[in-house]
């Protein structure tokens, strides 16, 4: 719907003043729709990007946390993805929805940084933990990326071992299987986000997940 | 959290792994984790394997997408605090001072008039662009939301009135021209309306 109206201010009269508890302004802009928050932000409204970033980064860190495996590096890759953002929001166009773009944004952060880390695990560890599960020792596998004495009280030895084969994965098929089967998105989402076409997003999807079930089949 | 994926369209391209029997095991996955497995899905010893590995796997899944996971506060007032220092200074309106030239940020100014028009009920400011014609006046240009059923035309004047009223009282500025676009409506019942 648009409606226009144009005028000059002489034609008016003043109000007696300017209202000084506006209805949405006393919620800081935590009510507004999210057209009218990017808007805002394109616009240099800082507070209105401070909305947007607070509504979508629970979301953007469990992604980052998953792919980076590593909470420290996920904060610095988020702070840098929101930044990111900001700088570039001119640009967005809406063609994809915010949150699409910002998950975009946060993945190739992750990506660049696990460019510059350099080899992912060795696969060597990966092949080990199957032969001592397969082995039915009843050892508790030695995950990858070893569990801290917290990780270790929080969580179960399947949920530790399942991170571990999760990191284990190549990068893409890593990257599309979190944002299917943890953030619950559709393929064609995945597909905005990566950049990659939906039939190569359905098929790294698939390859982890039978990666994921064969390596996990002993914690089933 | 979301956990299920949205439904999904059936794909139409070629399958990614074809069974023996014909169906993609990468859809018969699909339709496990969905719970929409058809006759033969539930009946072929091939799909039935793929629904085994689906399954297995999503139990072990599922604890990992409902662990909690929050960034820490520190980390978006960061964000914050780094563009604040970054555009300090920049895009500034001139005002018209007897003591000389006084500026005023172009962003600060444009939050000040969405804030009167937030305040308004039944509209909300969506953009807000001021351009300045010479020092100490400007010419502003709205877009705004309005809940359905709102009159317009009374609003829109109301609207001009408080924009004006704000730019001289409280900025110090001269309103020329100020033009509104209401854009979009929303459905959000009025404070305290029941339905």
């Amino acid at each position: 719907m648009t409606a226009t109206t144009t005028g000059h201010a002489d034609d008016h009269d003043l109000p007696p003043g300017v209202p000084t508890a506006p209805r949405a302004g006393r919620t800081g802009g935590r009510d507004l729709d999210e057209p009218t928050l990017v808007v805002r932000a394109q616009e240099g409204d800082l507070r209105a990007f401070e909305v947007l970033a607070r509504r979508h980064q629970a979301a953007l860190y469990r992604l980052a946390v998953r792919v980076l495996d590593n909470r420290d590096d996920a904060e610095d890759a988020l702070q840098d993805a929101l930044l990111d953002a900001w700088r570039r929001i001119g640009r967005f166009r809406g063609e994809a929805s915010f949150s699409t773009w910002m998950y975009r944004i946060v993945t190739n952060r992750c990506l660049g940084l696990l460019r510059r880390r350099g080899p992912a695990l060795p696969v060597a560890e990966m092949a080990e933990m199957v032969e001592v599960a397969e082995a039915g020792t009843g050892i508790v596998p030695m995950p990858a990326r070893r569990p801290s004495p917290e990780d270790a009280a929080e969580l179960d030895a399947g949920l530790v071992a399942l991170r571990a084969a999760l990191a284990d994965l190549p990068t893409q098929q890593r990257v599309c299987f979190i944002l299917r089967e943890l953030e619950g998105l559709g393929y064609a989402e995945i597909a905005q986000i990566t950049g990659a076409g939906e039939q190569a997003v359905r098929g790294r999807i698939h390859r982890a997940r039978t990666r994921l079930a064969e390596v996990m089949r002993p914690w089933r | 959290m979301a956990v299920t994926p949205k439904p999904e369209v059936e794909p139409t391209g070629r399958p990614v792994e074809p069974l023996p029997c014909g169906r993609d095991a990468a859809r018969v996955w699909d339709h496990a984790a969905a719970g929409r497995l058809d006759a033969h899905e539930l009946g072929c010893p091939h799909c039935t394997t793929a629904v085994a590995d689906a399954r297995g796997l999503l139990r072990l899944v599922r604890p990992m997408a409902i662990e909690p996971m929050v960034p820490p506060p520190s980390l978006l007032q960061r964000v914050v605090g780094a563009v604040l220092i970054e555009r300090s200074g920049r895009d500034e309106l001139t005002l018209q001072s007897p003591h000389g030239p006084a500026s005023l940020s172009r962003v600060a100014a444009a939050a000040v008039l969405r804030h009167v028009v937030d305040g308004m009920d039944g509209v909300r400011a969506r953009s807000c662009r001021i351009g300045q014609p010479e020092p100490g006046a400007v010419h502003v240009a709205m877009t705004v939301t309005a809940r359905f059923g709102t009159d317009l035309v009374a609003v829109a004047a109301r609207l001009r009135r408080l924009v004006i009223a704000a730019g001289e009282q409280v900025l110090g500025l001269s309103v020329r021209r100020m033009d509104i676009e209401v854009v979009d409506v929303f459905d959000v019942p009025e404070p305290g309306v029941v339905r």
